[in-house]
């Protein structure tokens, strides 16, 4: 039996999509492959969590429990799962690579002093149970299909917004354990002082998507209103969110997310590498750019080489804005 | 403040890497090399910090020889010292390798207070290194920082998390891990570059000066193989082009809109 574990990331019990999407990616090689399924959390309270986990596919759960995992420091979580790990020895770890999955996989994977891939887009693995991970390099251009041979557990993040999760099923059922961790004198030196955030809308799953580039400058209402105008959520290249006009997590992109929609339109980017990386997987990709040699012009199906704010009023006002 | 310490790496300019579709690997050899981008904001943010706070910036990395000129434009933007980690034993290192040398050399530095790293390399892009350094120095870490600010011997950071960001306090030393484009690397200085080409040393050390043998670095202290590239065939795409008055282009593009929204 390959025994393989995901990190069931979660915020206040909200689990995050691509942690279930692993698990979702899992059941699939599962169905050609004897291979164990399990969910791990940190936390103060398990709540519903297993629960969700298991009705969308893990088979088996372990809660990690202590008051100090109610905000996330490095060093507790790390020292939290280590023992279990040493104990049980799976054969796999798998994390979505979110701040937070990145941040804990690099950390855990020196501490088992084992190997670490990042960022994975394919995931495959074998009858000996040897992970392979396709890890986009070079801003996506390649992607280099990485293996450990050398130690386990074999540890990978993974992108999210490149599996499916399984439909939620309640009559699944799993094993649960929860266990009181135990941390004798160590206490965290990392403490968090203030957190703000919002909502973001998780645009990988989004049917259309307007993407405002560094062309735009700061006027951003006209492409906002013509997004509001077709329905479409709005997306950033990362120039934008680094001006801070949009927060990091409707970045489209290599160190952003990778949208999945049926319509994308895009106004003002280049079209660099680290950013039509993104797009790659929509099926109808629009752009607008002044420049005639905009590279975004090679990823699109539908170029239109104009000024954006002389064509947006025209455009608005077609689509029924003023 | 004591030194603050920035892991500096040189990496090839993404546009200029291709595909051997032959061999199946890549080819870095016409690539254009530069310090990668992260570390750059990386060395900007130090060296504020140091106007701020005092202390000395000491780029340290990990490569071969030809880093030696990219160092050196991290000196003539302000940095007062470099090292270079180079020994032919070190090639073809994964992160754990990297970060594990990395580390050692910190050690052997020995006075500072903060760890700068950039969020991650742009060529592999893992942003595992500064994790693993922490982890190797039994540190504590706060990763995608956007600013950093030191009260006695703590620091408050901003980083990044899931719709916004989160306050840190963390003791010094920490190691911090610079998130890409916070601000605009300062243009290094003309008569310190001339200064740094003509007189300043960079301090080479190799493995035994790190005390570290050839099981545990480069590709033999690897965890990690590739076992094969395969290049991503970019979709293939219509690139039909809307021409016309800004008018005519709006009603076109109005109509392939509504064709695919339906
Ligand atoms: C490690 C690394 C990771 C990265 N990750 C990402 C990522 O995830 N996502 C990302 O987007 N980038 C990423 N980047 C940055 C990327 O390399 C580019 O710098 C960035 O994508 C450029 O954004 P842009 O195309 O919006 O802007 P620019 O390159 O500035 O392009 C602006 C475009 O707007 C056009 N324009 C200007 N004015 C107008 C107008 N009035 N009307 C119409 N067009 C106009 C210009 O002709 C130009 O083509 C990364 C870089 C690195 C080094
Ligand atoms: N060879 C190296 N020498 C010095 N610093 C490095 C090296 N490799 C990685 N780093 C640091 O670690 C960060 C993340 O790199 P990576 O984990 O490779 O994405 C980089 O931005 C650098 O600050």
């Amino acid at each position: 039996m390959i025994d393989a574990w995901v990190y069931i990331e979660h915020d206040s019990g909200e689990i995050e999509d691509v942690s279930l999407e692993i698990v979702g990616r899992l059941n699939e090689i599962k169905a050609s492959l004897p291979l164990r399924i399990t969910g791990f959390s940190f936390g103060r309270d398990p709540g519903e969590i297993p629960r969700k986990a298991i009705s969308q596919g893990v088979e088996h759960f372990i809660f990690l429990r202590n008051d100090l995992f109610s905000f996330y420091d490095t060093q507790s979580y790390v020292n939290g799962i280590e023992g279990i790990v040493r104990e049980r020895r799976p054969d796999i770890i798998l994390l979505g690579a979110t701040y937070q999955g990145r941040d804990l996989a690099g950390r855990l994977a020196a501490r088992l002093k084992t190997g670490l891939a990042a960022n994975a887009i394919t995931l495959n693995i074998d009858e000996k149970g040897l992970l392979y991970t396709g890890v986009p390099g070079y801003g996506g251009r390649f992607i280099a299909e990485i293996v450990n041979m050398k130690a386990r557990p074999q540890i990978s993040t993974v992108r999210q917004g490149i599996f499916r999760k399984l439909p939620q099923d309640n009559s699944r059922s799993g094993e649960v354990e929860n266990i009181e961790v135990k941390f004798g004198d160590f206490s965290p030196r990392l403490r968090v002082v203030e957190r703000v955030r919002k909502d973001v809308k998780d645009i990988t799953k989004s049917e259309r998507v307007v993407i405002i580039g560094n062309g735009a400058g700061n006027n951003l209402k006209p492409i906002e209103d013509f997004a509001r105008l077709i329905g479409a959520d709005i997306g950033v290249t990362r120039p934008v969110a680094d001006r801070g006009l949009a927060p990091r997590d409707i970045q489209v992109g290599s160190t952003g997310v990778s949208l999945n929609s049926k319509l994308v339109i895009i106004f003002g980017s280049s079209g660099s590498n680290h950013f039509v990386s993104g797009i790659e997987r929509c099926k109808n990709v629009i752009s607008i750019d002044v420049d005639r040699n905009s590279n975004i012009f090679n990823y699109s199906d539908y170029c239109v080489v104009a000024d954006m704010f002389t064509i947006l009023p025209y455009l608005n006002r077609r689509f029924g804005g003023q | 403040m004591k030194n603050i310490i920035v892991c500096v790496k040189v990496v090839p300019k993404t546009e200029d890497v291709s595909f051997d579709p032959v061999t199946k690997t890549l080819d870095r050899s016409k690539a254009e090399n530069q310090i990668n981008e992260a570390d750059k904001n990386a060395i900007e943010y130090a060296l504020v910090l140091k106007e701020k706070y005092g202390g000395n910036v000491i780029l340290l990395s990990m490569g071969p020889m030809f880093f030696e000129p990219f160092l050196k434009i991290g000196i003539a933007m302000g940095a007062d010292d470099a090292i270079l980690l180079s020994d032919r034993a070190f090639a073809g290192a994964d992160s754990y390798p990297t970060a594990l040398t990395l580390a050692s050399a910190i050690k052997k530095i020995g006075d500072f207070d903060l760890i700068l790293c950039g969020e991650e390399s742009s060529d592999a892009g893992l942003g595992q290194v500064p994790s693993q350094v922490a982890e190797f120095l039994d540190l504590p870490q706060a990763l995608f920082v956007s600013s950093v600010e030191i009260e006695g011997n703590k620091i408050k950071a901003r980083r990044s998390v899931k719709g916004g960001y989160e306050i840190v306090e963390l003791p010094l030393p920490s190691v911090i891990s610079i998130e890409l484009g916070i601000n605009q690397p300062r243009f290094p200085d003309f008569k310190r570059k001339r200064w740094a080409d003509k007189e300043f040393k960079i301090k080479v050390w190799n493995m035994k000066d790190l005390g570290l043998n050839e099981n545990i670095v480069g590709l033999r202290g690897s965890y990690t193989f590739v076992n094969r590239f395969i290049e991503t065939e970019p979709p293939k795409r219509l690139r039909r082009y809307i021409e016309g008055s800004p008018e005519e282009q709006a009603e076109k593009l109005y109509e392939v809109i509504k064709e695919i929204i339906e």
